[in-house]
């Protein structure tokens, strides 16, 4: 029995996540390298994906001395709590939009070139940059602490099974390596 | 052995990330049209609450510019046919504004429209959701909620049928039950007003203590004596002033709830009246008033234009909001959350939506060509940033030989205090489409005629007019129908088939909660002449026949309504000018004894002022 396409391109990007996973924690690139990637990547996963600022967050991922593995796995990992948050984004995104004290600076903003395209104006986006910003440094540390956890009890085990002996091997590994952290 | 230095910039990755905006542009340059055009279909499509195609959108990037092509607005009423269709559409925008995602037009141009073209395939109605669609059908469900027509002829007369009423269908007996209640409350609440005051005690006592002060010598109480009685005295008097200002306002009061239950009486009447009619109307009887003529036969169109503006006028209400505050719209649609997207105007900024003033030439193409010409002050999506209000004027000519005339004017005014939006449009030498009357066999085709329209939304205020003026009319009739018709379509028919003039003006004012149309025509005295004189006397019968069915039913609960209503007015007129009798009288005697006390006391004492 044939499997449809969608249960296959489900479980291909399982297997593109599960490779970025590996790949990331096993960089060689530092824990707080990875860990700055990894919070990059949930900048742009929280926030609705047709943002202005996502441009200026991936362009970070790329150009700074940060892991793209660790950028694709935290766009990877908070893409779908974005989808759960949503209306926190939408309820704290309105708080903000609304606040009297506020309203001069988003009036200033609405009204000054290139801002508006990063739609900070709507309740979602806003709230989502909002939390972002406020989970940013906890999601880094967070985040740095794991990894040097993992690479300490488990890092040597999984580095030398043969799964990940594949992985290396394969074209896509090599692609991705041009990002790699120095 | 020293650590290499942490290098902050991943300088070998500007390569790739150029590619990746090359990429982006790329994909810009592949897809943006269509991707443009989807969202803009979708846009408009949820904004007009109908059907909007975009045969093809070219953004050009080197002039500031959007091309439309093959633009069609589905009529949201009619899924069959188009509202209008666009040739090409030239969009020169202001590139400054689109730095801060404003669209403010410059120029303007317009080619090949068609108005009121048949579709291929019927329009998709609008997501009911959608903003417009909640507004199309609640504008829908205003029109059939106030606008309710008589139907003109149903069939044959047949005073003879026996007509079965179910007394719960009569409004009359609610009416009567519900006043009677009334009744009953405003009675017990006179009466206990009433018994509070104790007019009886008071006015009993006070008699008594007349008698006694009667009986008093003033020599024999001597100076402090009759001081001391007539403070006594002057305590019971302004107890008996109180009292009869209390009457006074008892007495304002009640007449006030007998005002209100005569009124009731009226509404009793009116119920009544209703009820004739929905008798009449199981009878099949028609109405042979003249306001009623043209109302059967003209009021769903008419209605249908008011009802068409008032929903234009309110996605105007929507889309263009009043003064300077945060505006707020839905988000994008997106697979996330929506959310809510705030507009923040500032005074001498660009509004998110402006075009600027212009003159447009509109080359008009299809079955109906010709040319008009258009001119455009002040449209835009904040109003008060601009300060005045947004008009349009259309004049121009239509027709292979420019016989139609077109002139049309609209104004909104969504600033200051007052917001107004107001459109007037006359149109000469069109063909409408033919009217066909509800429930008769036959309809109207104006042939050309000239239609005028103005519709005035102020607030909760409407102002309209409706009007076809028509020399040249055809009367269609339906060949099977006819040959079926009762004497009375017949009749109308006959009365019709004779003229070749129709003049129809129907007319909107009040408020949306309560709209009031009135509609007239050349036709109401005809039809109405025609058909009294040769179905009068049937009809008077039937008509007698049904006030005698109404009347059986509601009589016995009317007559008690408006006996109790009787009793109560009579109660308070007659009691309440004995009760104030009663207390002026014992007023009157007591005055009278303390001045012959204070008289007969020797001395020039001081005494209490009365």
């Amino acid at each position: 029995m044939g499997r449809s396409p969608i249960t296959f391109s489900v479980m291909l990007t399982l297997l593109k996540l599960l490779q970025s996973l590996f790949k990331t924690l096993h960089s060689e690139g530092t824990p707080g390298q990875v860990a700055a990637g990894i919070m990059l990547g949930a900048g742009i996963g929280l926030s609705p994906l047709l943002s202005g600022h996502n441009l200026l967050l991936f362009a970070m991922i790329v150009l700074l001395n940060v892991s793209f593995g660790g950028g694709m796995l935290g766009l990877a990992l908070f893409t779908p709590v974005a989808f759960l948050l949503d209306p926190v984004f939408d309820r704290l995104g309105y708080v903000l939009l609304e606040a009297p004290a506020l309203q001069a600076l988003w009036t200033s903003l609405y009204n000054t070139p290139l801002v508006p395209y990063t739609s900070f104006n709507n309740t979602v986006t806003l709230g989502a940059l909002v939390a972002w910003l406020a989970l940013a440094v906890p999601i880094y540390f967070g985040a740095r602490a794991a990894v040097s956890r993992y690479r300490a009890k488990y890092g040597e085990r999984v580095n030398n099974s043969r799964l990940m002996k594949a992985l290396k091997a394969s074209k896509a590994y090599n692609v991705y390596s041009w990002f790699q952290a120095e | 052995m020293t650590a290499p230095r942490f290098k902050v910039f991943r300088w070998r990755a500007i390569g790739p990330l150029l590619l990746f905006l090359l990429l982006l542009v790329g994909l810009w340059m592949a897809f943006a049209d269509t991707v443009a055009r989807g969202m803009a279909e979708d846009n408009l499509s949820g904004m007009l609450g109908t059907q909007v195609d975009i045969g093809r959108l070219t953004i050009l990037e080197g002039e500031a510019a959007v091309e439309v092509r093959q633009l069609a607005i589905a009529d949201p009423r009619d899924p069959r046919r188009n509202l209008l269709e666009a040739g090409t559409i030239l969009i020169d925008l202001d590139p400054v504004p689109l730095t801060e995602k404003k669209l403010v037009i410059d120029r303007l141009s317009l080619n090949g429209l068609q108005f009121l073209t048949q579709r291929a395939t019927p329009a998709r109605p609008a997501d009911p959701n959608s903003p417009a669609g909640r507004l199309l059908a609640q504008t829908d469900a205003w029109a059939r909620e106030k606008f309710q027509f008589p139907a003109l002829a149903l069939g044959r007369i047949d005073s003879a049928r026996s007509l079965v009423l179910n007394p719960d269908q009569l409004g009359t007996v609610k009416a009567a039950v519900a006043l009677a209640g009334r009744v009953d409350s405003t009675r017990q609440a006179f009466e206990e007003s009433l018994n509070q005051l104790q007019l009886k005690a008071l006015v009993d006592s006070s008699a008594e203590l007349a008698t006694q002060l009667a009986a008093l010598d003033p020599k024999k109480l001597g100076l402090a004596g009759v001081q001391r009685t007539v403070s006594s005295v002057q305590q019971r008097l302004d107890r008996i002033k109180r009292a009869q200002s209390q009457l006074q306002g008892l007495e304002q009061s009640a007449r006030t709830s007998l005002a209100t239950l005569q009124q009731g009486l009226q509404e009793v009447d009116a119920a009544r009246q209703r009820d004739y009619a929905f008798a009449r109307s199981l009878l099949q009887l028609p109405s042979l008033d003249a306001p009623d003529v043209s109302a059967a036969l003209f009021g769903e169109p008419s209605a249908g234009f008011f009802e068409a503006a008032l929903g234009y006028a309110r996605l105007i209400e929507r889309y263009v909001p009043p003064g300077l505050e945060p505006w707020k719209r839905p988000g994008p649609r997106r697979t996330r959350l929506d959310g809510t997207t705030v507009e923040f105007p500032k005074v001498a900024e660009y509004p998110r939506f402006l075009l600027k003033q212009g003159d447009v030439d509109l080359t008009v193409g299809g079955p109906v060509p010709g040319s008009l010409k258009a001119t455009a002050n002040g449209i835009t999506s904040q109003p008060a940033l601009i300060g005045v209000p947004a008009t349009v004027a259309i004049t121009g000519a239509l027709g292979k030989d420019r016989s139609v005339g077109v002139q049309l004017g609209a104004m909104v005014r969504r600033f200051g205090r007052a917001p107004k939006d107001s459109l007037a449009a006359r149109l000469t030498g069109v063909s409408l489409p033919a009217i066909q009357f509800p429930k008769l066999p036959f309809g109207v085709d104006p042939g050309a005629s000239t239609l005028s329209t103005s519709f005035t939304l102020a607030g909760d205020r409407i102002q309209g007019s409706w009007e076809i003026l028509s020399d040249r009319v055809t009367w269609l009739a339906d060949s099977t129908g006819l040959k079926n018709a009762s004497v009375f379509e017949a009749t109308i028919w006959r009365v019709l088939s004779g003229l070749t003039v129709l003049r129809v003006r129907a007319e909107l004012g009040g408020t949306i909660e309560h709209p009031t149309l009135a509609i007239r025509s050349n036709l109401d005295d005809a039809i109405a002449g025609r058909l009294r004189a040769l179905l009068g006397e049937e009809i008077a019968k039937a008509e007698r026949k049904v006030r005698q069915a109404v009347d059986q039913l509601v009589d016995q609960q009317v007559t008690a309504v408006q006996a109790r209503v009787s009793d109560l007015t009579t109660q308070v007129t007659d009691r309440l000018p004995v009760e104030r009798g009663q207390l002026d009288a014992v007023h009157q005697r007591l005055e009278t004894e303390v001045r012959r006390l204070t008289r007969g006391a020797a001395g020039g004492i001081t005494l209490p002022k009365l």
